[in-house]
């Protein structure tokens, strides 16, 4: 069976994530607002005066409550999301890891924004970076049609059974954030059909007053640690289920992307290149005009950050000759960006071959076709076994 | 032998419910944390989440692995997110039309302290749950450091008394006022030796929580950190009520009364000679804390004088 | 080596009291026990409302510490109105330290 269509609509990615959570029916909204992300909770507010949006509708003092009441209304039992980006996810950090913790699903929005020190009110992806050991599903998507389906796959996959965590879903602010493009909404019966399999299963534990529940025990010697190794298995288990998720999104919706990485001409390819958001539409671009020069690169889009998808990961490089990652932060204390130190840890399944770090578009700096075509040709060097310098920060080579 | 007449004191008819706890928690001996989370449950009954927060009463409001020390749902927060934890809940529940006391259970330190903003914004919200902080002047748990409700001259282990040092030296916080001042449906202040009025306001707790937020604020003095005698903690209540140093009263939609008329009140050094934290004070710094006392009380009594939201002033002259 | 099996059912960190309610065996803290004079007790009630840890047991004409749980704490003693209970070191009992 297949979806409607569903309207054709010219809006921003802000304005996309609204919509995505909207048409999933969550029972609370909770979120403060902060550049980039505000028109999500503008939209939100506004889907809620117009009765389209029947939830409860919470106007926090700070992100940090926004989180805590979410997570609260998730394990009550209901659904639940917010929207936040930089500083705001910052200010939530200890909600956040008590979320991962207590298994809440819930699914946040997080609109990519440049953080630590240097006040920026810019893209980049550092703000995602902070938090990638909170224990929760991080995913990056790259345009307005993308941050919607996604978000309504983030539901399924936060509240099934086999996962019960939370996931954060990430776009790059200002680039995508205010960017507005034609985007299919689905029909809201359509999303229910979707999400109605939730309903199939076994009911998760909550907070339910009539029982002498308790949520956060204190977790004591081997029974805490049982609790961490159930939590890692669940985001392992996540992996599989995402590329699920997406495949049966497809085919109701007719849209699907490749689950925890999308391949691009990766098949033939002597090297590839792997980035994330919005550098992805662009990198494509270069891609297929390096293909018609004959150089034979491929492109590897990384949507999911956590869990890291190793797995996918070796597949798709093992055998190339070289392979270069472009990030849109840095990796403190390693001097190249983090998903370039990521990849290398999976060094010794994806064989010997140069590892290319690039940093590039930090603080809105625009990750140019130049900086793609220059990285291209880097890593195209480096796979002829000429030397190559491990780590470039592009737009301060480049500059005048 | 004289025939005893064997009916049980009124107080009694406000348990309404069993105790929730089990017989032997971890609180020392004396406490009256203990006792007012007891009544608690005694009086709200089991449809009751507790959301809790690191305190004293932690290690008995949350469990142990799959274990409990009382049979009320609770939920176990970090400091900085009772109050929207509850809101998050109590959102939910009202969603899903269930009727639930939503009631968040912490100390001074998260009330006035780190947990205040959330507080305060649940306030204005006016969410549908009930806080109950039991203030015993300072981080007890931690071992006895101060808290912004911690008054003035007070020694604890970081305002300690030295050469230099001579205990805290700011005012208190006046949380229940400013929470007064929120404007929220019914604020009130309680102790445990006034057994009453604190079980008739947890009552009205329950009613009031379904036009907004309540706020009612324990005095809950504790033995270990304020160097008082296990057996004395009513008693120390007690006299904190008889020298005006806490007042019982209630706001009900503005609407401020004092519960409990002190004819004469004692003078602020019979409370004070009870316990160790006030020891090493001078007379002269005593009768800053009498002055305190005196205005505190007399700023109450003053707002006593007005009437509820909506209704102009009692008396004439205050319509200045 | 595979992980042979879990303790708890649960995939987080949850208690439930029906499955287990966990007990301090609090009346071993006790250096002094509360001893009633049942002649003196007027059943005002007093003893049993302060008592922290609501252990005093309603008899038909007194009130009787529950010395399981009773903490020794003196509560009772200080304020009932009659001098009806009195603190008694714990070494003067055949039980001592005991539970009743």
């Amino acid at each position: 069976m297949k979806a409607k269509k569903g309207e054709l609509k010219v809006i921003t990615g802000n304005s996309a994530a609204a919509y995505g959570a909207m048409l999933c029916r969550p029972d609370v909204v909770a979120s403060y607002p902060i550049t980039p992300q505000t028109e999500v909770v503008e939209q939100l507010s506004k889907f809620h005066a117009d009765g389209v949006l029947e939830a409860e509708m919470i106007e926090v003092e700070g992100e940090n409550s926004a989180m805590n009441a979410v997570a609260a209304a998730t394990l009550a039992g209901g659904r639940a999301f917010t929207a936040t980006s930089s500083w705001g996810l910052v200010y939530m950090y200890d909600a956040v890891l008590q979320a991962a913790g207590f298994r809440a699903p819930v699914v946040m929005a997080n609109v990519n924004r440049e953080t630590p020190g240097i006040l920026a009110v810019s893209s980049g992806q550092q703000d995602m970076i902070q938090t990638r050991d909170a224990g929760w599903i991080q995913v990056i998507v790259e345009n307005s049609q993308e941050i919607l389906d996604t978000i309504i796959m983030a539901f399924r996959l936060a509240e099934d059974y086999d996962i019960q965590l939370p996931v954060m879903v990430n776009y790059d602010g200002f680039y995508i954030s205010y960017l507005a493009e034609g985007v299919r909404i689905p029909a809201k019966d359509d999303v229910d059909q979707f999400l109605a399999v939730l309903k199939t299963q076994p009911k998760r534990t909550i907070m339910d007053p009539t029982h002498p529940i308790g949520a956060g025990s204190h977790g004591l010697m081997t029974e805490f640690m049982e609790l961490r190794y159930k939590h890692c298995a669940a985001l392992d288990r996540a992996k599989k289920k995402f590329d699920e998720i997406d495949k049966d999104y497809g085919d109701f919706f007719g849209r699907s992307y490749g689950g925890q990485i999308e391949e691009y001409r990766t098949e033939d390819a002597d090297f590839v290149i792997l980035t994330s958001g919005s550098a992805v539409g662009t990198s494509r671009t270069v891609v297929d005009a390096k293909r018609a020069e004959g150089v034979k690169v491929g492109l590897i889009k990384l949507r999911m950050f956590r869990p890291f998808p190793q797995e996918k990961l070796i597949k798709a490089i093992k055998g190339k000759k070289a392979v270069g990652v472009i990030d849109r932060s840095v990796n403190f204390g390693w001097n190249s960006g983090p998903i370039y130190t990521e990849l290398r840890a999976l060094y010794p399944e994806i064989g010997p071959m140069p590892i290319l770090s690039f940093i590039d578009g930090l603080a809105s700096i625009d990750i140019t076709k130049p900086h793609i075509e220059r990285v291209i040709d880097d890593v195209a060097n480096a796979a002829k076994g000429k030397p190559y310098q491990a780590v470039t920060w592009i737009p301060l080579e480049e500059r005048e | 032998m004289v025939e005893k007449v064997r009916k049980l004191p009124k107080t009694f008819q406000y348990f309404k419910d069993e105790d929730a706890f089990a017989g032997g928690v971890a609180f020392c001996a004396g406490c009256p944390l203990e006792l007012t989370l007891r009544v608690l449950s005694k009086v709200m009954g089991r449809q009751t989440v507790i959301v809790g927060t690191p305190s004293c009463s932690a290690p008995v409001l949350y469990g142990q692995n799959v274990g409990a020390w009382h049979k009320l749902p609770y939920y176990s927060c970090l400091m900085t997110g009772v109050a929207s934890s509850a809101t998050g809940l109590t959102r939910y529940y009202k969603k899903a039309g269930q009727d639930v006391n939503v009631v968040c259970f912490t100390g001074d330190g998260c009330a006035a302290d780190i947990g205040f903003q959330t507080l305060s914004g649940a306030a204005e919200r006016n969410e549908n749950f009930i806080y109950v902080c039991y203030e015993n002047e300072g981080y007890m748990n931690t071992g006895i450091q101060r808290s912004s409700t911690t008054p003035i001259g007070a020694t604890t282990s970081t305002t300690p008394v030295g050469v230099a040092g001579r205990g805290k030296n700011t005012q208190a916080k006046n949380l229940p006022l400013i929470m007064a001042m929120h404007n929220i449906p019914y604020t009130a202040t309680a102790t445990l030796s006034h057994m009453d009025d604190l079980a008739k306001k947890m009552q009205k707790a329950m009613e009031k929580k379904k036009e907004g937020l309540v706020y009612l604020h324990i005095f809950c003095p504790c033995p270990v950190g304020w160097g008082i005698e296990s057996d004395m903690s009513i008693q120390v209540c007690r006299e904190a009520v008889k020298t005006n140093y806490f007042p019982l009263w209630e706001a009900e939609n503005g609407k401020f009364k004092l519960t409990q008329t002190v004819s004469s009140p004692d003078p602020i050094t019979k409370y004070t000679k009870m316990f160790k934290k006030f020891n090493h004070l001078t007379e002269k710094e005593l009768a800053v804390i009498q002055a305190e006392v005196d205005h505190n009380f007399a700023f109450l009594k003053h707002l006593t004088e007005f009437g509820a939201h909506g209704q102009p002033a009692e008396s004439p002259e205050n319509n200045a | 080596m595979a992980i042979k099996k879990f303790s708890s059912k649960y995939e987080a960190a949850w208690s439930d009291a029906n499955q287990q309610l966990l007990c301090l065996d609090t009346g071993t803290w006790r250096t002094k026990r509360p001893v009633v004079n049942v002649e003196k007790c007027t059943y005002c009630g007093l003893c049993a409302i302060y008592c922290p840890p609501q252990c005093m047991k309603i008899m038909p004409d007194h009130f009787e510490p529950d010395l399981n749980f009773c903490k020794g704490c003196g509560v009772c003693a200080k304020e009932c109105l009659r001098g009806a209970i009195t603190m008694m070191p714990e070494g003067d009992f055949d039980n001592e330290g005991k539970k009743g």
